[in-house]
């Protein structure tokens, strides 16, 4: 018997399997989501993946993405991801010590420093108008749409022994992906900020911070801050921080009250031929801010919300690179989870709501009490140390920094499995 | 562009070789798929949905930013006579200073935030209109709270910092990026960062609880001049200098 033949008869037995035991069908997101027609995005990507989610540009933290929801050419009911996602400040303190910004809480990214976007900005792209959201709102060109292939998705060389002609029979899996892109431009003084998201059509989704424009005209430091940049050794320009966070709340399937969990592989002595690693997790039940350490990973899980493999939905927080700064306690945490609040809208500095309290400064104060997390929202921190080089001028080459939620069981098979795949789900006992 | 002009460099080379490969590609007619065309290649790069802008509603609709309608309403109602006459702008004038308006859409309805400054006392005023009833829901107001600047404000910081015998640094640093003396604000365009003083800082100790901003001046010619070590203390009206 082939081996196409075996995967066919699992498939069969599968489908049986989980015709007895399968979950509740997901809860559709609303056909229509909560925001009006020009609010809205909604596209499919060439593979068959369509996002959809409400947009708006908050006077302080530029783009905001509310209600975003994905479905697949597999699963065509849309599931809900997250309920939002923004920046959450972006700390510029330069090595001199004698400059600091706090660019979202003492400036902004909306309103007057939002750029309208021209020229290559929204290249291939759709332009979309909206509100700037300044305290006299004015319609403007501010958010880019566009499709961008993301490379080679998968690729899978598959052998098999065709019985009919007697002979071997290759099968080549090979497909391009693609990312859906959003995107706005801010201006704080000579820097540019582009705010970017981008939703894989595997159902990643990647938040990136990337940063252009000019170096400082006015802080020019010496040789062990600066970098010379001018001829020969004598303009330096000072070497300087952009920490950036972001705030994400998920709620996966519109069920929210996700759960959030540690993992951590450690060595474990030896197998017969190589180190055994064993891996272990832990709830992390109360607020806490956490860091990095080799191999640790967290995720965020629906309580409720399962695949079709019975396996609880999740998204991963996948980090990179990450300069941390430790010029300030709150910029030490790689990531913190908070109790959802109403007041906890700032990572740092965030007392400006006479309607919350004087001594809740930023994510360190939201988590000290550690409440117990049943509506958790997670502050992601990326740091970049900038040392500025030749090339920087001018224009700067945009430099990039942020990190991706990789979805985790969301869906039981890869979402762009090709016709001849979709039957591979677990071991092959054949 | 730079995906057509990839395709066009191979096609000449699949050109230069075309008549030695002809041969062994009749012979592999089967197994050689076809290069694509450069205007295949062209057309591959993936289209999103273009939609025309339509004319602002009057209304914003859930998580939508509040449109300039809602705006111009909430403000109106914002207005209290006791704000009115008892709180004071920027300028000195009756009247708190107007910061800015954000959409509250995650309790019942869509509520307008909007934040004002009053700089007879120096607090932070918060008036939430609920747009339904066209009425003003709630009000709080706070010392201690700074919020960014508004643009009219970094205007009347400029001509504070303009006005003031410390400016001379400022202009030094404008001869020396534009190679021009200084001479008035004409094209100047300020942006203000808010300044709040930490505790190891020295110089402007009251800015937190005074309304205080650094400048970055651009000037008309696409200059920025930074004079960060000078702070301009709006709610005293007098230039401060770091040390």
């Amino acid at each position: 018997m082939t081996y196409r033949k075996l995967a066919g008869a699992a498939a069969l037995l599968t489908a049986a399997t989980l015709g007895l035991a399968a979950p509740t069908a997901a809860v559709a997101a609303p056909a229509q989501p909560p925001c009006s027609e020009a609010s809205t995005v909604r596209e499919t990507l060439p593979n068959g993946t369509t996002w959809q989610l409400c947009w708006r540009i908050h006077d302080r933290a530029g783009l905001v993405l509310t209600d975003v929801s994905v479905s697949t050419k597999k699963h065509p009911e849309p599931v809900q991801v997250l309920q939002s996602i923004r920046l959450a400040q972006l700390n510029v303190p330069y090595d001199t010590g004698d400059t600091e910004y706090n660019d979202l809480t003492t400036y902004g990214f909306g309103g007057y420093s939002l750029e309208t976007l021209t020229g290559d900005d929204c290249k291939g792209g759709s332009t979309r108008q909206g509100t700037d959201g300044s305290g006299d709102p004015q319609q403007r060109d501010v958010l880019c749409v566009s499709a961008e292939a993301s490379g080679l998705a998968y690729r899978l060389h598959e052998q098999e022994w065709d019985d009919e002609a007697n002979e071997p029979k290759d099968t080549y899996f090979t497909k391009e992906g693609h990312d859906l892109v959003l995107r706005s431009i801010s201006k704080v003084g000579w820097y540019e900020y582009v705010s970017e998201y981008r939703l894989h059509d595997d159902g990643q989704i990647s938040a990136r911070l990337g940063a252009t424009g000019d170096l400082s005209p006015g802080d020019y430091s010496v040789a062990d801050n600066g970098w010379p940049i001018g001829k020969r050794e004598k303009d330096y320009a000072s070497m300087h921080y952009h920490s950036a966070f972001w705030r994400v709340d998920f709620n996966i399937d519109g069920k929210g009250g996700e759960t959030v969990e540690q993992y951590d592989t450690k060595m474990d002595g030896r197998g017969s031929q190589a180190a055994k690693l064993v891996t272990t997790s832990k709830t992390i039940a109360k607020e806490a801010s956490l860091n990095k350490v080799d191999r640790r990973w967290w995720r965020l899980v629906s309580p409720t919300s399962k695949n079709a493999d019975g396996h609880k939905r999740s998204y991963e927080l996948v980090t990179g690179a990450d300069d941390p700064y430790e010029g300030h306690p709150e910029m030490q945490p790689d990531v913190t989870f908070t109790q959802a609040n109403l007041c906890d809208k700032w990572a740092t500095d965030n007392v400006s709501d006479p309607e919350c309290p004087l001594d809740n400064y930023g994510i360190l104060d939201f988590a000290k009490d550690k409440q117990k997390l049943t509506d958790p929202v997670m502050w992601v921190r990326v740091g970049f140390h900038h040392v500025p080089r030749d090339e920087d001028q001018s224009p700067m080459p945009l430099h990039w920094q942020g990190f991706d939620l990789l979805p985790r069981d969301f869906t039981e098979t890869n979402p762009l499995a090709p016709e001849g795949r979709e039957a591979v789900n677990g071991q092959q006992r054949n | 562009m730079s995906r057509y002009r990839k395709w066009g460099w191979g096609l000449g080379i699949a050109t230069v070789t075309a008549v030695t490969a002809y041969g062994l590609a009749s012979w592999q007619a089967n197994a050689a798929p076809a290069p694509p065309t450069p205007s295949a290649a062209a057309n591959a790069q993936p289209r999103v949905s273009d939609p025309k802008p339509v004319a602002e509603p009057v209304s914003g609709k859930g998580s939508d930013g509040l449109t300039t309608s809602e705006v111009e309403k909430a403000r109106t109602l914002a207005l209290t006579p006791e704000l009115t006459s008892g709180a004071q702008n920027v300028a000195g004038e009756a009247g708190p200073e107007y910061l800015s308006a954000e959409v509250d859409f995650e309790n019942a309805g869509r509520q307008a935030e909007l934040y004002f400054y009053d700089y007879k006392t120096d607090k932070l005023i918060k008036q939430v209109v609920d747009l339904k009833t066209g009425k003003l829901a709630k009000s709080f107001s706070a010392a201690g709270m700074q919020p960014p600047a508004s643009e009219r404000e970094s205007a009347v910081a400029l001509d504070l910092l303009l006005a003031d015998p410390q400016s001379a640094d400022f202009k030094e640093a404008f001869q020396k990026a534009t190679g021009k003396q200084f001479a008035g604000k004409d094209g100047l365009v300020a942006t203000a960062h808010i300044y709040k003083a930490k505790p190891a800082d020295k110089g402007a100790s009251q800015c937190g609880k005074s309304r205080c901003v650094q400048l970055i001046v651009k000037t008309a010619d696409g200059h920025f001049i930074n004079v960060p070590g000078l702070i301009i203390d709006l709610s005293g009206r007098k230039i401060a200098r770091l040390t």
